[in-house]
C-alpha cells in the first residue's frame, strides 16, 4: 500500500480492452442473442461465453472514476510495473461494523484481502467475511442487469431505462415531500449515507426511513437508553480486564470489534507478564468466547435474566459492592434473588473474583439478552469502577431511530395500511405497490420487487466508513464494476436529486466536509486513499452517567417476568449468526459455505443443536430429521448433538436455507428465519420437537460428539496429549510441563539428520491464544489457490483446507471443557511422507521444507497414508475443471492451481518465502525478522501463528520455539517438526477447583 | 447324484492311508491312454457344453463391467471410489493384495512341492499354476489405476530418460513394483515350462490344421527326446529353485508396504511371515473352490482324488491356524509393547467401528478351518467346498481390516473418518472375478487341465519296464491285472522316458 499514490491506473487495462468502439461492436456482434437473457437459462457452454464477453463489457458500465477518458497503455504508465502487486488501503462494512482493509491487486485485479496493519482496528488481521469478499466480487451469480419484474415476469433492462422509470417514481415522491415513500436500508457507519439521510429527512420530511438489520445489537442500545437515558454503544477494553464475565455475550465471535476484542483478550493471556485474566461465559451454545473461557457454564438463554440478577445481587448484596445511589431502589429486589434457591453454586466464587477486580474487570452481556439485563449489566460495571477503563460507549450516529425490530414492524403495518407507495430497498424484504431494490444477486428480496439493481461490491465502490472509535475511513474500488452496479449512496443520491451522482463525488464532498474544505483537502484526501483512514475529530467515547429512575424501573419490569420453566414439551429455540455465513447474506460464498463451524464442524449446512442429554431424553439421536415447531409455524431441521449446549435449550443459525441466493448458497441447511419473528427475534420458548423418522447425514469435516464408546474414550484421552494444557499454577511450578508430560523413550534417528546452514523455517502456534476463529483458514484459502469441494465431497472427507482447527471435547457432555488446535503441514525434518512417496514427489528443501512438485506426483496417495498429522490434501477430481473465467481472474498468480490425482498440502507459503528472499537479495542485504508472513500467520488477530528462520537466534520464532511451553506434537515419533506449539494455559478460579488439566493429563498416559 | 457319495464302485477310496502300501494318486484304473484321451478330450471336442457358452458370457460380462468401471475412474477421478482423506487406500489396495496372496498357493504347489518331492501335487499343479497367472493377472490391474494419475504410472519404473527422473527406491511401493512383476514373469514361465510338453501331446493329436498350428508354435518344436527330457527338467528344476524364494519374498514385500510405514495396526514385524502364511491359505483355499466343480463337471474325479483334496484340507487347516496364531501374536504385541497407540489400533480393529469386519475375518479364518480336523468334513465335497468359501471371503475380509482399519483411526482424533466403499468400488471388484473366471474358462477349453506328463510319472505303469527296482518313496503300486494300460501308454509322447 505504501505505493498506492499513483492508484489511478490499476484498472486500465479492462478500460483498454473494453474502450474502444470497435471492440464494442465486436462484442455485441459476437454475442447478440444472448446478451440480454438471465444467467439462469443459460447452458454452461454459454454462460461461459458470456462471460467472457461480460468481463470484456465491464468497463463499459458503470464506470464512476472522475477521469472519463480512456486511454489504452501505449506506454508503461509511472509507478506500474506489470506482474508485481500493488496493495490498496479500504475498508468494508458489515452491518455498521468497519473492517479497515489492505487489498493486494495484481495488474488491476485484486486477488488477496488483509487487514489494514496501521489501523488500530485491524493491525493486519481481518475476519473471515471481509477475507472471503473476494470470492463474492468474482462470483458468476452477482446479479449483472437492472431487472425488472411485472406480473411475475422478470426482463432484463438497460441502465438508463432502469434509472429512468426509478427516477420518476422518485421525482412524484419528492414532489410529495416523500409521502407514501419508505426507505429500507441496513444499518451503516457511513458519514455519506448519515449526510444524505440528513438531507432526506430535512427535504422530504415525509420519508419513513427504515434502517434493519436481522442480526441487531439494538437490544444493547435500548438497554442503555434505559440505563443511562441515551442510546449508546458499549466498547469493551479487554486489554486491561483482569476478570471478564460473558453473559451470553460471544466478545470473540460475533461482536463487531471481535478482531480487536480477540487481540486485547490473547493479550490479557500472556501468563509471561506476570499476570493473566480470568474469563467466565455463560451461554446457551458453545461460542468462542465459551471455548476460551476458564469457567464457561452452559445455561438457558431464557435463564440468563435470571442469572443477571443474581450476579447483581452476589455483587450488590454480598460482595459489598455499593449499589450507585440512582438505583438505590432495586436494593429490595436484589436482597430476593440473593436468597433465590435457584441460584447457581458456582457464581457467588465468579461475583467475588469480579469484586476483587474493581476496575479491571468487566461484564458482558450478549445482543440476544433483553434490554433490562444490558442495562442492569450496565449497573454492574458502573458500581464496579469499569466503565470509562474496560468499557467505554459510543453515541449512536443515529441516535433518533427506532430498533430495529420496531421500525420493521413499523414498516410492515405501513405497508399493509398502503401508505407506501414507493419503497427503496437497500437490504431487507417487504412487498410494496412500487419497489426497488439494490442487491448484489438477484435474491429473494429482489423478486419481490418492481425493480432489482446490482449493488456495486465493496471492492468497485467508493463509500466512506467511521469506525467504532470514530475513525474516518475510505472504502476505495480495486477494480471497476465487473458488471455494473450502483452503491446505496448513489442510489440515495438519485432519491434525492433525480439524477445519478458518482459515489465517488459524494464521498468527496464528505471528505471535504470532515478533512477540511481548505487547499490542504487534495493533499488529506490523497493521505486519506493512501492510509484508508484519517483521524477526524475526537474519539466519539463517552462516560455516562446513570439515568437511576428509567433504569429501576426497566429493571423492575423485566424481573418481574418469571423465567419460562424448560421440558421435555416446552424446549427453548435460540436463532444464533451463522458463523459462517452470518445472517446469511454469504450465503452464495463458497469458500464460507465450506468453512466448518468452529464447534459443529459442520459444512454446507446448519443444525438443531441439541445436549446429548436433552437429546436422550428425546430419544433423538445425531442426524434425526426433528420439526420445530413454534407458535404453528414449523421447520425441519437435523439434529446435532452438541455438548455444553443448555439442556432444553435448542440453537439454530440463521442464513441458511436460501432459495435464491445463487447456485451455491441454495438449499444448504434450513432456513431459522422461518421461525424467527419480531416477537422471537432472539429465541423463544415453547419451541416443540417432533421426530419425522427420517435421518439426514450431515456433512462435518470432524467426527462428531457422537462415536463408539471405544472411539470415544480415546478421542478424549489423546487429545490431552495432542493439546497440552495447563494450569497457571501448574505453568508456574513447573513452566516446561508440556514437555514433561510427554513421555518416551530417548529418541534416535534412523536417518542421516541434515544440518540446516542457511535459513531454517520454522513455525510456532501458541494455543493459549488461538481463538479457533477459523479467519486463518480462509487466509489459506484465499493465498493458495485452494479449490472448494462441495458438500457431497466434505461429506466424504475430502475437504481441501490446507489447514485446519482440530477440536476436542473433553469431560462431562454437559458441561464440556475445549481445546481447538490449528494445524498444518508440520514440515518434519524426518518427514515419513517423503520415505514412501515410489518417484520422489515430495522432497526436502535445503532450508528444511517438505515440500511438493506437483508434476511429479502419480498420487499413489502412500505420503498421505504415512503422515501420522494428515495434512495431505489428495485431488480425487479435478477440483479446477471448471475454467471459469471470471473466477480465474482471482487467483493468485504465484502459485500453482493443483491438477486432478496430485497430492498437496501446507507449503508455509513457500512463494511469499521466495519473494521476500528476492527482495532481500536484490537490495543486497539479508532477510530481516518479520519480513516473511505466511497467510495465516498474517491475518491471525491474536498473533498465534509465528513463522520464521530458527537459525536465527533473535529471531521472534526461535525465541518462542526456547519458550518452556512449547512442544512438539508427536515427539514421541521423532519426526523433528518443524511447527511447535506453545501449550494452553487455562486460569481457573481456585475456589471453583475441578479437574485439573495435569492431572488429567497424566492420567491419559 | 449326491457330491458326498460320488465314489463309485470301481473307485477306491484313496484317502486311506496304509504305511505298507504306496499311496494311490490316480484312482479309476487309468492307464497313460485313458489319461491323455481324458484329459486332452476336454480340449478336442469340437464345441464346449453349453454350460461354457453361459458361464463365459456371464463372466464376460463382468469383465468388461470391470473395464468399464476402470474407464470412467480413469476419465473421472479417483474420487468416484469411497477412498477419503485418512484412508488414501481401499478396496483398490485390498483387492490387490487379495488376489496377489491368491496366486501364492500355485507357486507353492508347483514349485514347493516340486522340491519337497510331494508325488501328489502333480494332479493339481497345472490347475494352481493357471491360477496364480490369472490371479495375479487380476492383481496386477489395480495398483496401476489406484493411483491419481494413472497415464504416468510409468514413473514408478527405472527407465533412464533425459528429464532424469528416477524413481525413489526407498519406497516399499517401488519394492512392490519389482515384486509382483519378477513374480509374474517367473509365474508365467515357469507354468508354461512346464506345459510344453503337453501342448506337443496336443499338437501332435490334433485334428484340424488350426490347432495344429497353434500348439505347434507354443510346443516350441517339442519332440520328447532324451536330450528335450533332460533339458526340460533341468529347466524345471532350476525354475521352481526360482519361483521356490518368491513364495516368500513377494507376500513379504507387500507386506512391507504397511509394516515399514507408521500407521499403527501397520507398523509390526510380524507382517511377513503372517502374509506369507495367509497367501497360502488364501490360495489353497481358492484352488479348492475351482477345483472341486471343475473335476465334476469335467470328469477328473480320478485324476484329483478325494486325497488330493484332502491334502489340501489339512494345509489350509494349518495355515488358518497360523492366520489365527498371527492374529493372536498381534494383540499380544501390541499390549506388550507398551505402544498406546498400536493398542488403540488393536482394540478398534476389534469392537470399533469394522468390528463387524473383524469378526467376519476371525471366524471364517481362525474358525472356519477347524472343521477340517474331522476327516469326515475334509472328505465332504459340499463341506470342503462351503468352508474354503469361506475362507476366501475371511481372507479378503483380513486385508479390508489391515488395510482399513488402521488408516480410518490413526494418530490425530480430530482426523478420523469411516470408509464406505462406492458402487464403482464393489463393482469393480466383482469385475475382477469376471476376469479372473473368463481366463479360467478359457483356460479349461484350450490347455490341458492336468500335467499329463507329470500326472504320468505317478502312475504304477511307469515301472512298466522295471518292476525289479523300485526306488524307495518312488513307487506308486501295482499296475492293474488286466495289463492292457502299459503298452498302449507307451505310444504317448508324453511318457517318452
Amino acid at each position: 500500500m505504501n505505493d498506492s499514490t499513483p492508484d489511478r491506473n490499476y484498472w486500465r487495462s479492462l478500460e483498454q480492452l473494453a474502450g474502444s468502439d470497435e471492440y464494442r461492436r465486436f462484442a455485441e456482434a459476437e454475442f447478440p442473442a444472448e446478451a440480454d437473457q438471465s444467467a439462469d437459462a443459460v447452458s454452461r457452454r454459454r454462460f461461459l461465453q458470456l462471460m467472457g464477453a461480460s468481463v470484456a463489457l465491464a468497463g463499459l458500465t458503470g464506470c464512476r472514476w472522475p477521469q472519463e477518458k480512456i486511454v489504452p497503455f501505449a506506454a508503461r504508465p509511472e509507478g506500474v510495473t506489470p506482474g508485481t502487486t500493488r496493495r490498496f488501503a479500504t475498508s468494508m462494512e458489515l452491518a455498521g461494523a468497519v473492517s479497515p482493509l489492505l487489498v493486494t491487486s495484481y495488474d488491476g485485479r485484486p486477488i488477496k484481502v488483509e487487514g489494514n496493519p496501521d489501523h488500530p482496528l485491524s493491525r493486519g488481521a481481518a475476519n473471515l467475511f471481509a477475507q472471503a469478499g473476494l470470492l463474492e466480487l468474482y462470483d458468476p451469480d452477482r446479479s449483472r442487469k437492472p431487472r425488472r419484474r411485472e406480473g411475475g415476469a422478470a426482463a432484463d433492462r438497460g441502465w438508463d431505462e432502469a434509472l429512468a422509470g426509478i427516477a420518476g417514481r422518485f421525482e412524484d415522491a419528492r414532489a410529495d415531500r416523500g409521502r407514501g415513500l419508505a426507505v429500507l436500508t441496513e444499518s451503516s457507519s457511513s458519514p455519506t449515507t448519515a449526510r444524505l439521510r440528513a438531507r432526506l429527512r430535512r427535504e422530504l420530511p415525509e420519508v419513513f426511513w427504515c434502517e434493519y438489520e436481522p442480526l441487531s445489537r439494538d437490544e444493547e442500545r435500548e438497554g442503555l437508553r434505559a440505563a443511562c437515558g441515551r442510546p449508546l454503544l458499549p466498547r469493551p477494553r479487554l486489554a486491561d480486564a483482569r476478570t471478564i464475565f460473558c453473559l451470553d455475550a460471544d466478545l470473540l465471535g460475533d461482536h463487531p470489534a471481535a478482531l480487536r476484542n480477540a487481540r486485547d483478550f490473547a493479550e490479557g493471556r500472556r501468563a509471561e507478564q506476570g499476570w493473566m485474566n480470568r474469563l467466565y461465559a455463560v451461554e446457551s451454545t458453545f461460542s468462542l468466547t465459551g471455548a476460551m473461557a476458564d469457567h464457561r457454564w452452559a445455561a438457558a438463554w431464557s435463564a440468563m435474566p435470571r442469572l443477571a440478577l443474581h450476579l447483581a445481587a452476589c455483587l450488590f448484596v454480598e460482595c459489598g459492592v455499593v449499589l450507585p445511589q440512582g438505583a438505590a431502589a432495586l436494593r429490595p429486589l436484589l436482597e430476593t434473588a440473593a436468597h433465590d434457591p435457584g441460584r447457581p453454586d458456582w457464581l457467588p466464587a465468579a461475583a467475588r473474583d469480579l469484586a476483587a477486580h474493581r476496575g479491571r474487570c468487566l461484564i458482558a452481556a450478549g445482543a440476544r439478552q433483553p434490554a433490562w439485563v444490558h442495562a442492569l449489566v450496565h449497573l454492574c460495571n458502573d458500581a464496579l469502577g469499569n466503565v470509562g477503563r474496560t468499557v467505554d460507549y459510543a453515541e449512536d450516529p443515529d441516535a433518533g431511530r427506532p430498533a430495529h425490530a420496531e421500525a420493521l414492524a413499523d414498516l410492515a403495518a405501513r405497508l399493509r395500511d398502503g401508505r407506501v407507495e414507493t419503497l427503496l430497498v437497500l437490504g431487507g424484504n417487504p412487498a410494496a405497490p412500487f419497489s426497488a431494490r439494490l442487491g448484489a444477486y438477484d435474491d429473494e428480496t429482489s423478486r419481490h420487487c418492481r425493480w432489482h439493481l446490482p449493488r456495486a461490491h465493496f471492492l468497485e465502490s467508493w463509500a466512506d466508513v467511521r469506525d467504532a472509535d470514530g475513525r474516518y475511513g475510505v472504502t476505495q474500488p480495486l477494480i471497476a464494476p465487473l458488471h455494473g452496479g450502483l452503491t446505496p449512496a448513489e442510489a440515495l443520491g438519485l432519491l434525492l436529486d433525480g439524477e445519478r451522482r458518482s459515489a465517488h463525488d459524494l464521498v468527496r464532498e464528505t471528505a471535504r466536509g470532515l478533512l477540511g474544505d481548505g487547499p490542504g483537502f487534495a493533499g488529506a484526501w490523497r493521505r486519506l486513499l493512501h492510509d484508508g483512514f484519517a483521524v477526524v475529530g475526537e474519539d466519539l467515547g463517552v462516560v455516562p452517567a446513570l439515568a437511576g429512575r428509567s433504569l429501576t424501573a426497566a429493571v423492575r419490569e423485566g424481573a418481574a417476568a418469571a423465567a419460562p420453566g424448560l421440558g421435555p414439551d416446552s424446549l427453548e429455540i435460540v436463532f444464533t449468526p451463522d458463523p459462517s455465513l452470518l445472517d446469511g447474506r454469504f450465503a452464495n460464498n463458497a469458500w464460507l459455505q465450506e468453512l466448518p463451524d468452529a464447534m459443529t464442524k459442520l459444512a454446507w449446512d446448519n443444525a438443531a443443536l441439541v445436549a446429548p442429554a436433552t437429546a436422550d431424553a428425546l430419544g433423538l439421536a445425531h442426524g434425526d430429521v426433528v420439526t420445530l415447531t413454534l407458535d404453528g409455524r414449523t421447520l425441519e431441521a437435523p439434529v446435532y448433538l452438541l455438548p455444553g449446549q443448555a439442556p432444553w435449550s435448542v440453537a439454530l443459525s440463521l442464513g441458511h436455507g436460501r432459495s435464491a441466493a445463487g447456485k451455491v448458497g441454495n438449499g444448504t441447511g434450513c432456513d431459522a428465519y422461518r421461525l424467527r419473528t419480531t416477537a422471537a427475534f432472539a429465541g423463544a420458548t415453547a419451541l416443540g420437537v417432533t421426530r419425522t423418522g427420517r435421518r439426514r447425514e450431515l456433512a462435518t469435516t470432524q467426527d462428531h460428539f457422537a462415536m463408539d464408546k471405544v472411539g470415544d474414550r480415546e478421542r478424549e484421552a489423546r487429545s490431552r496429549t495432542l493439546v497440552m494444557e495447563g494450569d497457571l499454577a501448574e505453568w508456574r511450578r513447573d513452566p516446561g510441563f508440556a514437555e514433561h508430560r510427554q513421555h518416551h523413550p530417548e529418541l534416535k534417528s534412523l536417518w542421516k539428520e541434515r544440518d540446516y546452514a542457511g535459513h531454517k523455517w520454522g513455525m510456532t502456534v501458541d494455543l493459549n491464544s488461538c481463538i479457533g476463529c477459523n479467519a486463518c483458514i480462509v487466509a489459506c484459502q484465499a493465498e493458495n489457490n485452494i479449490p472448494v469441494v462441495g458438500k457431497k465431497q466434505v461429506n466424504e472427507g475430502r475437504e481441501m483446507h490446507w489447514l485446519r482447527l482440530d477440536r476436542y471435547f473433553q469431560g462431562d457432555p454437559a458441561e464440556p471443557r475445549v481445546v481447538q488446535q490449528p494445524v498444518a503441514c508440520v514440515h518434519c525434518e524426518l518427514a515419513p511422507c517423503e520415505q514412501v512417496c515410489p518417484v520422489g514427489a515430495t522432497m526436502h528443501s535445503e532450508e528444511g521444507l517438505n515440500m511438493m512438485a506437483y508434476n511429479r506426483c502419480v498420487g499413489t496417495r502412500y505420503c498421505s497414508n504415512n503422515c501420522p498429522y494428515k495434512v495431505r490434501r489428495f485431488n480425487f477430481f479435478n477440483y479446477n475443471k471448471d475454467p471459469d473465467p471470471l473466477r480465474d481472474l482471482m487467483h493468485n498468480p504465484e502459485v500453482t492451481l493443483r491438477a486432478r490425482g496430485v497430492m498437496e498440502k501446507c507449503t508455509y507459503c513457500v512463494q511469499r518465502i521466495e519473494s521476500a528472499k528476492i527482495a532481500a537479495k536484490n537490495e543486497g542485504r539479508p532477510l530481516r525478522d518479520g519480513e516473511i508472513t505466511t497467510a495465516c500467520q498474517q491475518t491471525c488477530p491474536t498473533q498465534a501463528i509465528v513463522f520464521g528462520d530458527l537459525n536465527d537466534p533473535d529471531s521472534r520464532v526461535a525465541g518462542l520455539r526456547a519458550d518452556d511451553r512449547a512442544y512438539a506434537m508427536l515427539a514421541e515419533m521423532n519426526l523433528k517438526p518443524r511447527t511447535a506449539y506453545l501449550a494452553r494455559l487455562r486460569n481457573p478460579n481456585p475456589e471453583l477447583a475441578e479437574t485439573s488439566g495435569h492431572e488429567a493429563g497424566h492420567a491419559a498416559h | 447324484m449326491k457330491l458326498g457319495t460320488l465314489l463309485t464302485r470301481d473307485e477306491i477310496d484313496n484317502t486311506i492311508h496304509e504305511p505298507s502300501r504306496p499311496q494311490t494318486l490316480i484312482t479309476g484304473g487309468h492307464d497313460f491312454t485313458s489319461l491323455t484321451d481324458a484329459v486332452c478330450g476336454l480340449v478336442e471336442k469340437p464345441r464346449p457344453p453349453r454350460a461354457w457358452y453361459v458361464a463365459i458370457t456371464f463372466t464376460g460380462g463382468l469383465t468388461l463391467m470391470m473395464f468399464a468401471m476402470i474407464g470412467y475412474l480413469i476419465i473421472t477421478g479417483v474420487g468416484v471410489w469411497g477412498v477419503n482423506n485418512p484412508v488414501g487406500w481401499g478396496w483398490a489396495i485390498v483387492n490387490f493384495v487379495f488376489w496377489v496372496g491368491i496366486g501364492h498357493a500355485g507357486t507353492l504347489i508347483s514349485a514347493i512341492l516340486f522340491l519337497l518331492r510331494q508325488k501328489w501335487r502333480t494332479s493339481i499343479n497345472r490347475f494352481a499354476e493357471a491360477m496364480t497367472i490369472f490371479a495375479v493377472v487380476c492383481a496386477g490391474v489395480f495398483p496401476g489405476i489406484h493411483v491419481g494419475r494413472v497415464w504416468v504410472v510409468w514413473w514408478l519404473f527405472p527407465l533412464p530418460n533425459y528429464q532424469g527422473m528416477w524413481p525413489n527406491f526407498r519406497s516399499p511401493l517401488l519394492w512392490d513394483v519389482f515384486a509382483v512383476g519378477t513374480y509374474a514373469m517367473v509365474s508365467l514361465m515357469f507354468w508354461y515350462t512346464g506345459m510344453l510338453p503337453d501342448l506337443a501331446t496336443l499338437r501332435d493329436r490334433a485334428t484340424t490344421r488350426m490347432r495344429r498350428l497353434l500348439y505347434g508354435f507354443f510346443a516350441l518344436g517339442w519332440r520328447g527326446s532324451n536330450r528335450h527330457w533332460h533339458r526340460y527338467e533341468k529347466a524345471y528344476l532350476l525354475l521352481a529353485g526360482l519361483a521356490t524364494p518368491l513364495v516368500l519374498s513377494v507376500h513379504s514385500v507387500v507386506s512391507f508396504d504397511f509394516a515399514t510405514s507408521q500407521i499403527p495396526g501397520w507398523h509390526t514385524t510380524i507382517f511377513p511371515p503372517y502374509f506369507v502364511a495367509g497367501a497360502i491359505f488364501s490360495g489353497f483355499a481358492m484352488v479348492m473352490t475351482l477345483i472341486i466343480p471343475a473335476r465334476q463337471l469335467f470328469g477328473l474325479k480320478n485324476f484329483v482324488t478325494l486325497y488330493h483334496l484332502e491334502t489340501m484340507a489339512k494345509i489350509i487347516l494349518a495355515t488358518g491356524t497360523m492366520v489365527g496364531y498371527a492374529y493372536a501374536t498381534e494383540f499380544f504385541i501390541a499390549w506388550y509393547g507398551g505402544n498406546p497407540a498400536e493398542q488403540f489400533a488393536f482394540i478398534n480393529r476389534a469392537f470399533g467401528p469394522y468390528v463387524w469386519a473383524y469378526w467376519i475375518m476371525v471366524g471364517c479364518n481362525v474358525l472356519a478351518p477347524q472343521f477340517f480336523w474331522f476327516k469326515k468334513l475334509r472328505t465332504n465335497l459340499w463341506a470342503l467346498m462351503i468352508l474354503c468359501v469361506l475362507v476366501n471371503i475371511g481372507m479378503w475380509f483380513e486385508r479390508f481390516v489391515i488395510t482399513v482399519t488402521s488408516l480410518s483411526r490413526d494418530f490425530l482424533p480430530a482426523t478420523w473418518a469411516y470408509y464406505r466403499p462406492t458402487p464403482i468400488d464393489i463393482a469393480t471388484f466383482v469385475g475382477s472375478f469376471g476376469l479372473f473366471l473368463t481366463l479360467f474358462l478359457l483356460f479349461v477349453r484350450y490347455l490341458p487341465m492336468v500335467a499329463m506328463a507329470e500326472v504320468k510319472t505317478v502312475m504304477p505303469q511307469k515301472h512298466w519296464d522295471d518292476r525289479v527296482s523300485r526306488p524307495v518313496g518312488d513307487y506308486h503300486g501295482d499296475v492293474p491285472r488286466d495289463g492292457s494300460g502299459g503298452r498302449r501308454g507307451r505310444e504317448d509322447h508324453g511318457e517318452e522316458h
